[in-house]
């Protein structure tokens, strides 16, 4: 049934409420977002004092100017750019070929070597000898260490694993028999085919990559590579003690709370543009990922 | 015994070494072990080679004479840590954190996803489908940034709010009791809308004719929800808390490093922030080596034992 | 002779054996079908020979080529699958160049061989269609149309009909068989259903059980089975069998069963037999119905009574086991449900073994 017109005024009550709750929910997923956006559309002064609730007080700019007048966070959005787009494109490139083979049944040794990935999802070393290794490796305040240490995720392996494993084998064989050697099969056959695990991958890689943090504070020191979110966390927790920039606040219309805000909302901005294009594809992603051999 | 025994009965067809064989596919297949191995170096080189480094938990390990050469302590960094304090209470803390978030958060995308399943206005569910998801996708600095804003004390809207009703600002983040109900909150506004998309896709596997013939037989939507859609996903449903139950060591530590202070380490110190203060922060690697292997090998431990009990309950198993 | 040759060919999964040494000479432009119930080996013996199942043990030579160790792009063959395996990303055009494309054919042989087998099969208009836009015979057809543009010296051919509806199944077969009449490729067609095998087959090969039970045309098939298998596997509906005790009256054989004593061909054979079980095959086509009042009839009881328009299925019980007679409308419509029994000539009936189910020598009718 598309509509409600043969529903008992029981059940219409009943939908009404659910619509009820989830709009409920969904506008106190919204607030926080218009909130941070309004402050930083506020003046600093209006921010301090708790004023702001829906829409800015006092609208300015001031923030914002401020913030893009900064170098550091032209920088760390230059990085997260460098890091987003040459780590996907670095996973892509292990993770394809990589579950391709893993996917094909006449592999050698496939058990051992599935195992293999498999395991590394059960267990792991932990924080300090992957930092050593990073270390020792030389990786340590280096882009390709970011890009290439992790490059890798047993769980997106599999999940693309499983999608080439559901395509039927005939097409392989068709393609076989056509005189296709393996690498024809996968970039002519299965690729085209596996468009949308292949976009799903991908999604979860430039989300992965955009949002990441807790690595790149770990292993970047230079300033000159962080990432943006390395920068905001940085603005958040030095902006308040830094005295020389608390003094220059008293004649100026932004605030540490507009700043940071303004921030926020500068790297939330990209996440919303490329939104619609992640919605088409997630929703086919967390089902293919979704609980199967 | 004869000796007839030890003769070993004639394979019937001619037996082809192991080493020929391994020829053989390596001359059909080499293409896929071309493109298997940068996949197999990389594991070796960036998760396998750290278990090597694993065995500093047991060493007095020095920079300087690295990993193979510090000399062996034993179980020594594990005393010193089942007699330290924060150690204990990191693991108490991890436990408690994760079992509220289990208890208050998994029923929450449940329940969005049976919302969502009532509604046939179809505009008015993608709308609200993406605004709940969307937060999943932004970066847990940002979603702290927020918080912190938020609950700041003068600035803060909750406070604000908490004056206009009469009361008095709290110093919500620097208070140890208020420090979970902040994080598991968060957490749920975080991850719920997302995770009900299993729930949702579970829904969707249920075949219509059952809405169709409990509509025949005059049942209400409630009643609908409660006989056909809930027993229906309740396979889902089991399997997702298996999952979360092998999981309950994984707290997402990079929003409790991002929201937690040195007044609240009491509440808010698990044993990954443990980990990376002693060790990153601290030096102490070999400590905290030690410290996360125990974790690694509990949190395994129960992964393990959770994947068998779902391959119990569902024939399948999760990998 | 770019026939094909199967020479003792054994599969085996670990310890589990699959096919149990099958040999087959495969005539240069000859139509083969391999026929039987699933499982039975003959997909894994096709795939043996297209190069896609290793051959555990024996030989397969194709053109006079020992082709045991050659892939299966080198083994110049072209198969069509059971689910056609058509690129979804790919128009027709190019689903139909891609094995060219793949060879590095020139651009001028891939356009011509393009329009040479569209217009063979009726694809001219199709060509910038995806699969998802096109007919199942259709589909069929751009399977077939990928195969052909090789010129290949074999095409096999793995249940390729069994996605279709009856009626299409029954328009691609003569398609198939005009193609090959045209062609002229030697070709190996498996299927488990009979009547492909009679339509198309200019021999078959019936299997079971991993073994060849019988290699023959189809008529040679159908009216000399050699077992109880055969018999009951080509044909439909099926062979009715009968265990009857053979009984000596003068210098006539007679079968005995239920009280029935059913005239039997004086087969050499059977004067060993006496007073031994037999199995009696009688093809539902081969008797003739009778009504009360017929002499020497073998009574049955009739239990219902289909019509299929030209002709009509007689079920009923004969010995406590069914038996099944087609019966003629034209004639005797009305009086189908009056049928009490039946008669059939003696040289007619199929005679086996009662415990090796094999057919008694002497027996062979020319077909």
């Amino acid at each position: 049934m598309t509509n409600m017109n043969l529903y008992s005024p029981g059940d219409k009550v009943f939908v009404y409420l659910c619509m009820f709750l989830i709009s409920v929910f969904a506008l106190s997923t919204l607030y926080p977002f218009i909130y941070i956006a309004a402050i930083s559309l506020s003046t600093g002064f209006e921010a301090r004092a708790g004023n702001v609730v829906l829409t800015p007080v006092d609208t300015t700019l001031a923030a914002y100017e401020y913030v893009v007048a900064q170098r550091e966070f032209w920088v760390s959005y230059r990085n997260t750019f460098i890091y987003t787009i040459g780590g996907t494109i670095t996973s892509l490139l292990f993770i394809i070929p990589g579950a391709y083979a893993l996917s094909r049944p006449h592999l050698y040794g496939r058990r051992f070597w599935n195992l293999m990935v498999a395991f590394t999802m059960w267990f792991n070393a932990g924080l300090i000898p992957f930092f050593l290794n990073m270390r020792d490796l030389g990786l340590l305040d280096s882009y390709i260490g970011i890009m290439l240490g992790f490059a890798i995720n047993g769980f997106n392996v599999i999940l693309l694993r499983n999608f080439f494993e559901a395509i039927p084998q005939s097409f392989e064989e068709a393609a076989r028999m056509d005189g296709a050697n393996e690498f024809q099969v996968l970039w002519k056959v299965y690729m085209p085919l596996s468009k949308p695990a292949i976009a799903t991958v991908t999604l979860f890689c430039v989300v992965g990559r955009w949002n990441g943090f807790f690595w790149a504070m770990v292993l970047l020191q230079d300033g000159e590579k962080i990432p943006l979110q390395v920068y905001l966390r940085q603005v958040i927790a030095q902006l308040s003690d830094d005295e020389e920039f608390t003094a220059t606040l008293l004649d100026q219309a932004y605030s540490v709370e507009t700043v940071t805000a303004a921030i926020i909302v500068a790297s939330i901005i990209p996440v919303l543009i490329f939104y619609p294009f992640i919605q088409k594809y997630f929703n086919k992603g967390i089902m293919l990922g979704g609980v199967k051999e | 015994m004869s000796d007839a025994s030890h003769i070993k009965p004639a394979t019937k067809t001619a037996p082809i070494s192991r080493g020929a064989r391994i020829v053989d596919v390596l001359k059909r297949d080499w293409q896929l072990y071309v493109m298997l191995l940068p996949t197999i170096i990389w594991l070796l080189l960036f998760l396998y080679k750290p278990m090597y480094g694993l065995q500093i938990a047991f060493k007095d390990y020095s920079v300087f004479r690295g990993i193979a050469n510090s000399p062996w302590v034993g179980f020594e960094h594990f005393e010193t840590l089942f007699n330290n304090d924060q150690f204990i209470r990191a693991i108490r803390n991890t436990v408690v954190i994760s079992f509220w978030s289990l208890l208050i958060g998994f029923p929450v995308p449940i329940l969005l996803a049976l919302l969502f399943n009532e509604v046939l206005n179809q505009k008015f569910k993608k709308t609200t489908q993406t605004i709940v998801y969307l937060p999943h996708f932004i970066s847990s600095v940002i979603i702290a940034g927020i918080v912190i804003a938020a609950f700041a004390p003068s600035a803060g809207i909750v406070n604000t709010a908490i004056r206009a009703l009469g009361g008095d600002a709290i110093y919500f983040l620097t208070k140890p009791e208020w420090f979970r109900p902040i994080f598991i909150g968060t957490g749920i506004w975080q991850e719920a809308g997302f995770q009900s998309i299993v729930y949702l896709a579970a829904i969707a596997g249920v075949s219509p004719t059952l809405y169709e013939s409990a509509v025949v037989d005059g049942a209400s939507r409630w009643q609908m929800m409660w006989k056909i859609t809930i027993p229906s996903i309740l396979p889902t449903i089991i399997i997702m808390l298996i999952i979360r139950i092998g999981n309950i060591l994984e707290v997402s530590f990079e929003m409790i490093i991002l929201l937690y202070q040195p007044a609240t380490y009491e509440t808010a110190d698990v044993v990954n922030t443990f980990i990376y203060r002693q060790g990153l922060q601290g030096g102490q690697y070999d400590l905290a080596a030690a410290a996360g292997l125990f974790n690694a090998v509990m949190a395994f431990t129960l992964v393990m034992a959770a994947n068998a009990l779902s391959k119990r309950y569902s024939r399948t198993s999760l990998w | 002779m770019s026939g094909v040759q199967l020479d003792g060919i054994i599969k085996r999964y670990g310890a589990v054996q699959v096919v149990h040494g099958v040999d087959l000479n495969v005539a240069e432009k000859e139509f083969v079908v391999l026929v039987g119930p699933s499982g039975c080996g003959k997909s894994t013996t096709l795939r043996m020979i297209a190069g896609l199942e290793e051959i555990s043990d024996g030989e397969v030579t194709i053109d006079g080529r020992m082709v045991n160790r050659v892939a299966p792009k080198d083994r110049d063959v072209a198969m069509v699958f059971q689910n056609y395996a058509l690129y979804p990303h790919l128009n027709v055009a190019d689903n139909i160049a891609f094995g060219l494309r793949i060879r590095r054919e020139s651009k001028e042989v891939i356009a011509s061989s393009i329009d040479e087998v569209a217009g063979i099969l009726g694809l001219t208009d199709y060509l910038d269609r995806r699969p998802a836009d096109l007919s199942g015979g259709q589909r069929q057809r751009v399977a077939m149309g990928r195969a052909i543009v090789r010129r290949p010296k074999v095409f096999l051919f793995d249940e390729p009909l069994s996605n279709l509806d009856a009626k299409l199944r029954t328009q691609m077969r003569a398609e198939i068989k005009r193609l090959h009449n045209r062609l002229g490729v030697t070709s190996i067609y498996v299927t488990h259903d009979q009547v492909e095998a009679m339509t198309l087959a200019d021999r078959i090969v019936v299997m079971h059980d991993g073994r060849i039970e019988q290699v023959g045309t189809p008529m040679e098939l159908f009216m000399n089975p050699v077992n109880t298998f055969v018999a009951s596997f080509l044909g439909s509906p099926p062979m009715n069998q009968v265990t009857a005790k053979v009984e000596k009256v003068g210098s006539d054989f007679v079968g005995v069963f239920a009280g029935n004593r059913l005239p039997l061909a004086r087969l050499g054979d059977l004067e060993a037999r006496v007073g031994q079980d037999v199995v009696v095959g009688i093809r539902p086509e081969y008797v003739t119905p009778a009504t009360d009042g017929v002499k020497d009839q073998v009574r049955i009881e009739l239990d219902l009574v289909e019509t299929l328009g030209s002709e009509a299925l007689l079920h009923a019980m004969l010995a406590d086991a069914p038996f099944v007679i087609k019966a003629d409308t034209t004639t005797a419509a009305s009086k189908l449900s009056d049928v009490t029994g039946f008669t059939i000539a003696p040289e007619l009936i199929r005679i086996f073994d009662g415990e090796t189910d094999l057919a008694l020598a002497g027996q062979d009718r020319p077909a």
